[in-house]
This record gives C-alpha cells, structure tokens and sequence, in this order.
C-alpha cells in the first residue's frame, strides 16, 4: 500500500454551484441520504487519483454532518481524513463539536476520539470532541452546587421564551415544597428572546428566592441542538422527536442528576406542543425508574378556565400586536421589558417570522 | 511561554495523533487530557512524552487534549511540538 495521503484529494464544494450540488446529492442519495445544501455550511469532497469520488462531509455550525464514505473505500483512511478536514475548520471557531449518527456507526466515531454522550436506541447517538465537554459542564456544576444532602432536591427545566406567570408559579410552587431548587434556563439561541435576556428578566423576578439555584443549560439540557432529520427520512417525525427527546433525558438522567442529587423534577403539562410532549414522555419513562420522582403541575389559567398562560400566546399577541390580551400572563419583569424600547428589536423579529419559537 | 492561541495539529488517522491546545490562564498548571487506542498499555509513556516536550519548550499553563491512534514517539514529539509552537504563532512553514 501506497502513503495514504496521497491516495486521496480534497476539495471543497461551491455550494452555490448547482453542478457541484448535484454531485454531492447524488453520491449521498445513493447511500441513502437526503442532501439538503440550507443544512450545511460547508461541504468537501474527497476524491481518489483517478478522480472516483470516495466519500464527502459536511458540517452546520459546530455539527459534523452527511459524513460518508462509498462502501467500497471504507476500510481505507477516507472517514479519518474527512473528518480530520472538517474538525480543522469546525475547531477554529468553536471550542465544542458534536455529531449525531446512528448507533451502528457509534464505534466508528469513538475510534476517532469522539466521546459518546448519550444513545436512544434504535434511531441515534450523539457524540461530542473539542476543548469543552461533560466533564467541563459538570465542574461547573459543582461549583454552584448546594451543599445539602436530606431533604428533596428539585430540577425544573425552563426555556422561559418568555418568562410568563406561568414559569413563576411553577417555579415558586418547586420552591416552597423543596430545600433546593435548581432552575437549568435553556441556553441554547435559538428562541426569540436571547438567552441573557430570559436569565435577565427571570432573576428580577425571582432572584431574591433563597433556595433557588439558576442554572446555565450549557449544551446538554435540552440542546435541540440542529435535528439530523437528514438521514431518516424514512422515520417519521414522531419517531425522531421522541428520539430526540430520549437522548437529552439521558444525558440528563446520566450527568446532572448524579452531581447535583436531584431526586424530583417539576414540568408543567403540555398543550400544544408535540416536541414538549414527546420530552415528557420519555421523562416518565426513564426519570421514576432511576429514582427521580416526576411532578406534573397543571398549567394555571387566567380569568376564564380556559384560558392557559403560555408563552407561545404571549408570541403570538406581539406577531398581531395584541399585548395587551395577554399583559396579566406576563409577571412585572417581562411586562416592563415588552413595553419598554428595549424590546423593540426583539418584537420586530417575532413578527417578520412564523416560527414556532 | 504561555500558549496565546488555540491550536491543533495532527489527524486522526491511523499512526497518528491528534493534539489540541488550548490557552489557559497564568498559574492554572498543565492539564493534559489523553485518550488513546492502546490506552492500557502505553497510556504513561504517551504522557510522559508529552510533558517531556512541553518541558522542553517551557510550557507550564496549557489544556492539552491528545486523541492517540498509536502514534509513535517521534510523531507525538513531532505534533506536540507544532501544535504548541502554532498556539505561540511561532510556527513557520506550514499552514
């Protein structure tokens, strides 16, 4: 055999070039992959000296994706190679890479020096390499730990897009019937409402609780991160939701439960939203199993019995310019910050877009 | 020296290893994170290596993340050394 380096050669892909599309959608088509160039930043592709096109990769943010190497290369080092050209890229602008693949393909990834985070069968693993990983979330986990050790210890997980009265009594209601309450606020940007902002308006109104503890969700308390839809098309939806929302259990289950000795986690019920719902299912299947006792609060109505607070009507009246339908959801934190010119920019973007957050 | 920048150098091919190092604040001290394939049987000459290395450029506050596919002495002298002289923006040549 050959130096391997010199069996191969990359080149990067024009995105903007339909031919070079074309090309890469075909190869991956064939090996069962739906290329969708609005799910890539960049994209490369590895060919041999006789101009056969091997394998190709692609990556989103500080996701690795469509990874893939034509099967009869594969016991070459194609995979390494590509990988190793898009983590020099990924690395120089993100300290944390991550990468979602399928179960069977776990061990190929951890011969690499990724680091299994968690799996839900049969659907998915995630995987994570870089400067940052668990170990560094759970330090930091440790560092704000209380030290308590009897008496119940509560988790409420909160995206707060945006904090609502309906947050508030949930999170108060956690805090009268526990010694400590860590409140874990989503971190992840891709609400309307930026994460310092949430964290912002969240302590106003609630930092002078004395058992409270706010907690950075950092990337594994529900980090949707970017679905890889991609490679499951054949699923359906429901499935991949559920998946999804298995793995972040999981690691949750996995890594914060055991730092912080949290025996009881605190939802509220879920109306419209079947990710939300997909999310509690899977808690009632792995949380009481593993010793941690799931509340579910009902969510709480304003004026009419039928009228539930929640922080996707209170979206919605900013998109119709409405506020004031739903000014009693709002706790005085947020209501002073939506009246406020501060919050222009942040209204303007909830209504150039539909989105469901 | 204090490394000022991220770096890396290496791949992840077979007999390769590849090294990552990040900046760290005055006074933190080495850590060095290894993984490696043939962890059980080399896992404390890799690190030792390693350190002779960074002992050698004078490097005393760095992360160092190593991800070992069996990689011989020389290629793990030779990847620490660049990737730390990349983090100094002491490396010429290459790149």
């Amino acid at each position: 055999m050959s130096v391997e380096n010199t069996d191969f050669r990359e080149e990067s892909l024009d995105l903007k070039n339909p031919f070079d599309v074309k090309l890469v959608s075909e190869f991956l088509s064939n090996l069962g992959f739906d290329y969708i160039t609005d799910d890539v930043d960049y994209s490369m592709i590895l060919y041999n000296l006789n101009d056969e096109l091997i394998g190709t990769g692609s990556y989103k943010g500080r996701v690795l994706k469509y990874v893939a190497v034509a099967p009869k290369f594969r016991e070459g080092a194609a995979f390494a190679q590509i990988v190793t050209h898009l983590i020099d890229i990924v690395i120089q602008k993100h300290n944390h890479i991550f990468v979602y693949t399928k179960p069977a393909n776990l061990v190929v990834f951890k011969g690499l020096g990724f680091t299994e985070i968690a799996t839900a069968e049969p659907l998915f693993s995630v995987l994570e390499f870089g400067y940052e990983n668990i170990r560094s979330y759970q330090d930091y986990l440790r560092s704000i730990k209380r030290d308590v050790h009897v008496g119940h210890i509560a988790a409420v997980v909160v995206n707060c897009n945006p904090f609502t009265m309906g947050h508030k009594y949930l999170i108060e209601k956690a805090c009268r019937e526990n010694r400590v309450v860590y409140l874990f606020v989503v971190e992840e940007n891709r609400s309307s409402f930026s994460f310092s902002t949430r964290w912002r308006l969240i302590k106003e109104e609630l930092g002078h609780i004395d058992n409270l503890v706010m907690v950075k969700g950092g990337d594994y308390v529900v980090s949707g991160t970017i679905f890889p839809a991609y490679f499951l098309k054949k699923e359906k939806k429901s499935d991949i939701a559920a998946c999804q929302a298995e793995l972040d259990v999981i690691a949750f289950m996995r890594y914060i439960v055991p730092i912080l000795n949290i025996n009881r986690r605190y939802v509220g019920t879920e109306m419209y939203s079947p990710v939300t719902l997909a999310y509690n299912k899977a808690m009632i299947k792995h949380l009481p199993p593993n010793g941690v006792e799931l509340i579910v609060i009902p969510r709480i109505t304003c004026g009419s019995k039928d009228n539930y607070i929640s922080a996707y009507k209170v979206r919605q009246a900013i998109r119709e310019d409405k506020l004031d339908t739903v000014i009693d959801f709002l706790p005085t934190s947020t209501r002073r910050y939506l009246l406020s010119e501060d919050s222009a920019h942040v209204r303007a973007k909830i209504k150039s877009k539909v989105t469901r957050h | 020296m204090t490394p000022k920048f991220k770096a890396q150098a290496g791949t992840f091919e077979s007999s390769d290893i590849m090294v990552l190092i990040e900046p760290v604040d005055e006074g933190t001290g080495r850590q060095v994170d290894l993984s490696s394939t043939v962890m059980l049987q080399f896992e404390e000459d890799i690190k030792a290596t390693i350190n002779q290395v960074l002992d050698a450029m004078n490097v005393g506050h760095v992360h160092l993340i190593a991800k070992d596919k069996g990689a011989l002495t020389p290629t793990i002298k030779a990847r620490v050394e660049t990737a730390i002289k990349r983090s100094l923006g002491i490396q010429e040549g290459t790149l």
